[in-house]
C-alpha cells in the first residue's frame, strides 16, 4: 500500500498534484506502521477485556539490551499469568532521558490501571510521578526515585548484593591476598553501593584492597583501568567489579599480562558473564534478577490496583553463579531471552 | 500574431507557477494536519486537552533550539554544537543556582549567558579562524562543551531548582504550558527579526549568494557571530525549559538532540542550500516532530521503529524540496 502510494505521488500524477501526492504518501508511510500496530493494540486489549480490562503501563530505561529484554520478558510474563494487558515501552538507549519522560506522560495521558518505571536519571521522572501518583499506584522497579505517594520500590538490595559477592570473593582467595575494586561511573548510587558492600566483606575478611578505580560500566574503560592497576601491583589476587561488563574488561587485561590466577568477578549476571563462568574464565557474578524485578513490578502493580497493602520496599533478590550452577542459569536466560 | 499566441501560454504558466507555489509553501501544514488527523482517528486520546498540552510541552525544547538552527541553516551553515551547549548551560546554572545557592535569577542569568557566550565562541571561530565550514568548528565545540558539562560536577546530576528557575518549564497558564507560550514569543520576535531588520535580511542574504553579500558591503562576518550567538542563546533557553520540565540538570542532556532541532527546520521547508526557509515553517517542523513522537507512543510503536519512521519523513520532506527546486529551474 505505500509503494502504490509513492508510484502514484512519484509517476502517474500530474506534476500540479506531485508535491501533494508526497504529502498523502509520507503520512501513509507512518499510518502503515501505527495501523499495524494499533490493530494488535486493539486485539490484546480485547482480550484483557474479558478478563477485567485492567492495564498496567511499564516504562523502562531502554529495550535495547539484555538487561531490559530480561525484565520485558518478565513483566509480559506476569500480565499474561494475572490476566492484565501489560505494555512495555522504553526508547531507543538510556542516554534519551527525556524522551523516557515523554515516554511517560504519553503512557500516563492514557490512564493506566497502574504505571511501572525504572528511571534512567531519578529526578527527571519526579514532576509526573508526583502527579500521576494522585490517582494511579506508581511502582519502581530497578533504579528508585524520590517522590509523594511512591506505592513501593522493587530492587536489588545493591549493598547485600556487593557484601555477598565480596565474601563469596574472599572465600575463594588467602588472608592478606591483594584486591582491586572497579567501581562504576561515579555518583552512581547503584554501584557505589555495591562497591561500598564488597570493600566492607573483603577487608572484614582479611585482604587487603590496593586499589579501587571508577571505570563507568564500560568494558573497554575497565579494561584500560586494570591495565594500569596491573602496572603498580603485579600480584593482584582478586578483583570485583560493579558489573558484568566491567569484570569481563577487567579480565581481558588480566589475560593479556597472562597472569592464571586472579579471581575476577562481577554482577548482574549477564549471559555473557555467565558464559564465561562456565568456561572457567570469571570466577563468579552476582546475578541480579531482572525478570524478577519486571515480574514482580506488575505483580504488586495489579495488587494495588486491587486496593492490597504493598510493603514500601521489596528486595528482587541476588543469585551467586559460579561453575556450580552457571549451567542452569544460562538456560534459564536463553528461555527468557526468546 | 505571435503577440497574442504569447500571451495566454504566459498566462497558464504564471497559473501553474502560484498554484505549485502554494503546494509548496504549505506542503509541511498540510503533513502536519493530515497526520494530526490520523492519528486521531487511530487513537481516542490523541485529541485530549490532556495530550494536546503534552504535545505543546514536548514540542518546546526542540522548537526553541530549532529556530536558533534555522538562522544558522538561512546562512548554508550548520550548528551541531546546540544539543552540548544546552548541557554545559544547565550544569553551570545547577552549580550557580543549588550548589552554590545564589538568587534565581542569577541563575537564569548564567544559563542565557553561558549558551550565548559558548554561541558568540562558535562564531569567533568560523570567522576569524576561517574554519573552511561551521560543520566542523561546530563539531569541535559540541566535543568541547559536553566535556566541560561532564567536568563541571564530575558527571554528577544536579536536582531542586528553585521554583522562579522551574517556572519556565513546569507551570501553565490556564491549559497552556507556559514553555510554549515562551516558543510563541521567541518564534514571533524571530519572524519579526528575520523579516523587519535589517541583519535579518542579510541572513537571507548571505545564504542565497555570500560571494554577492560580500561584494554589495555586508559585514558577512558580524552577521554569523550574530547567528550562531543566537543559536547558543537559543541552546540555553531551551536547556532552562529542560530544567523546569524535569526539575534537574545532567550532563548528558541534550544529547544528539542537533538532529532533531536540523530536522525540525528541513520539515518546515528550509533549504540546506541556505536563503530559504521561515520561522513559521520551523514551527510546523518542530511540531510535526512532536507530534510523531507522541502519536507513535500513543500507538505503542516500539522507539526503534520510531526512529526509522522519523528517518524517513525527513528524507520525503527533503526529496518535496528538491522537487520544488527543480521546478524552480525549469
Amino acid at each position: 500500500m505505500i509503494i502504490q502510494t509513492m508510484i502514484i505521488g512519484g509517476i502517474s500524477m500530474n506534476k500540479k498534484v506531485k508535491l501533494f501526492g508526497m504529502a498523502v504518501a509520507l503520512s501513509s508511510m507512518v499510518f502503515a506502521a501505527g495501523c499495524g500496530n494499533s490493530s494488535k493494540e486493539a486485539s490484546s486489549s480485547e482480550a484483557s477485556g474479558e478478563k477485567g480490562g485492567e492495564s498496567v503501563a511499564v516504562v523502562l530505561k531502554t529495550l535495547s539490551s539484555p538487561y531490559w529484554k530480561y525484565v520485558e520478558a518478565g513483566a509480559k510474563a506476569a500480565g499474561e499469568e494475572l490476566g492484565v494487558d501489560v505494555t512495555v515501552v522504553g526508547p531507543s538507549s538510556e542516554a534519551e532521558v527525556i524522551q523516557q519522560v515523554n515516554m511517560l506522560e504519553d503512557q500516563v495521558s492514557q490512564g493506566p490501571g497502574a504505571v511501572v518505571v525504572s528511571p534512567t536519571q531519578p529526578e527527571t521522572v519526579v514532576p509526573v510521578l508526583e502527579k500521576a501518583a494522585k490517582d494511579t499506584p506508581v511502582l519502581l522497579i530497578d533504579s528508585d526515585a524520590d517522590f509523594e505517594g511512591k506505592t513501593t520500590f522493587i530492587g536489588t538490595e545493591n549493598y547485600s548484593a556487593g557484601q555477598e559477592g565480596g565474601k563469596l570473593l574472599a572465600s575463594m582467595l588467602k588472608k592478606g591476598d591483594k584486591v582491586v575494586l572497579i567501581a562504576g561511573a561515579l555518583g552512581n548510587p547503584a554501584t557505589d553501593t555495591r562497591i561500598k558492600g564488597a570493600k566492607e566483606a573483603l577487608e572484614a575478611a582479611g585482604m587487603e584492597v590496593v586499589a579501587e578505580q571508577p571505570a563507568d560500566s564500560d568494558k573497554a574503560k575497565a579494561m584500560s583501568v586494570m591495565e594500569n592497576i596491573l602496572q603498580n601491583n603485579k600480584d593482584v589476587k582478586g578483583v570485583f567489579a560493579a558489573n558484568d561488563d566491567m569484570a569481563i574488561g577487567a579480565l581481558r587485561a588480566v589475560e593479556a599480562k597472562g597472569l592464571k590466577d586472579v579471581k575476577v568477578m562481577g554482577v548482574d549476571g549477564t549471559m555473557e558473564a555467565v558464559e564465561s563462568i562456565l568456561d572457567g574464565k570469571l570466577a563468579a557474578s552476582v546475578a541480579q534478577s531482572p525478570y524478577n524485578m519486571g515480574y514482580q513490578g506488575v505483580e504488586n502493580a495489579v495488587k494495588a490496583m486491587n486496593g492490597e497493602k504493598i510493603e514500601e520496599r521489596i528486595d528482587s533478590g541476588i543469585d551467586l553463579i559460579t561453575k556450580e550452577n552457571a549451567k542452569e542459569q544460562l538456560d534459564f536466560l536463553k528461555s527468557i531471552s526468546k | 500574431m505571435s503577440q497574442v499566441a504569447v500571451n495566454p501560454v504566459n498566462e497558464t504558466v504564471k497559473e501553474k507557477k502560484t498554484l505549485k507555489s502554494y503546494l509548496g509553501k504549505f506542503a509541511p501544514l498540510l503533513a502536519l494536519v493530515l497526520l494530526c488527523i490520523g492519528f486521531a482517528v487511530l487513537s481516542d486520546k490523541f485529541l485530549t486537552l490532556d495530550n494536546i498540552t503534552n504535545i505543546f510541552r514536548q514540542s518546546s525544547i526542540n522548537a526553541l533550539l530549532a529556530v536558533g538552527m534555522l538562522l544558522a541553516i538561512l546562512t548554508a551553515g550548520i550548528d551541531l554544537s546546540v544539543g552540548s551547549i544546552l548541557a554545559l548551560s544547565i550544569m553551570v546554572m545547577g552549580l550557580v543556582s543549588v550548589t552554590w545557592s545564589m538568587h534565581p535569577i542569577l541563575g537564569i542569568l548564567s544559563v542565557l549567558v553561558v549558551g550565548a557566550g559558548f554561541g558568540f565562541f562558535n562564531g569567533i571561530l568560523l570567522t576569524k579562524l576561517r574554519l573552511p565550514h561551521p560543520f566542523i568548528s561546530t563539531m569541535g565545540t559540541q566535543f568541547i562543551a559536553r566535556g566541560l558539562a561532564l567536568i563541571v560536577t564530575a558527571a554528577a546530576p544536579i536536582a531542586g531548582f528553585p521554583y522562579m528557575i522551574q517556572f519556565l518549564g513546569s507551570e501553565f497558564i490556564g491549559p497552556m504550558p507556559v514553555s510554549f507560550l515562551l516558543v510563541i514569543v521567541v518564534y514571533v520576535i524571530m519572524h519579526i527579526f528575520l523579516t523587519r531588520t535589517q541583519t535579518g535580511r542579510y541572513i537571507y542574504a548571505i545564504g542565497g549568494n555570500p560571494e554577492a553579500a560580500r561584494l554589495s558591503g555586508i559585514n558577512v562576518d558580524r552577521v554569523l557571530v550574530i547567528v550562531y550567538t543566537i543559536s547558543g542563546l537559543m541552546a540555553g533557553l531551551a536547556g532552562l525549559v529542560m530544567v523546569g520540565r524535569v526539575n534537574s540538570a545532567f550532563p548528558l542532556a541534550g544529547l544528539q538532540y542537533e538532529t532533531d532541532a536540523i530536522a525540525a527546520v528541513i520539515i518546515g521547508g528550509a533549504s540546506f542550500m541556505g536563503g530559504v526557509g521561515t520561522v513559521s515553517g520551523t514551527l510546523i517542523g518542530a511540531m510535526t516532530i512532536a507530534v510523531l513522537r507522541n502519536g507513535l507512543n500513543l500507538l505503542n510503536v516500539s522507539a526503534d521503529s520510531q526512529l526509522a519512521i522519523i528517518g524517513m519523513v525527513i528524507i520525503g520532506a527533503v526529496f518535496v524540496d528538491v522537487l520544488r527546486n527543480r521546478k524552480k529551474k525549469k
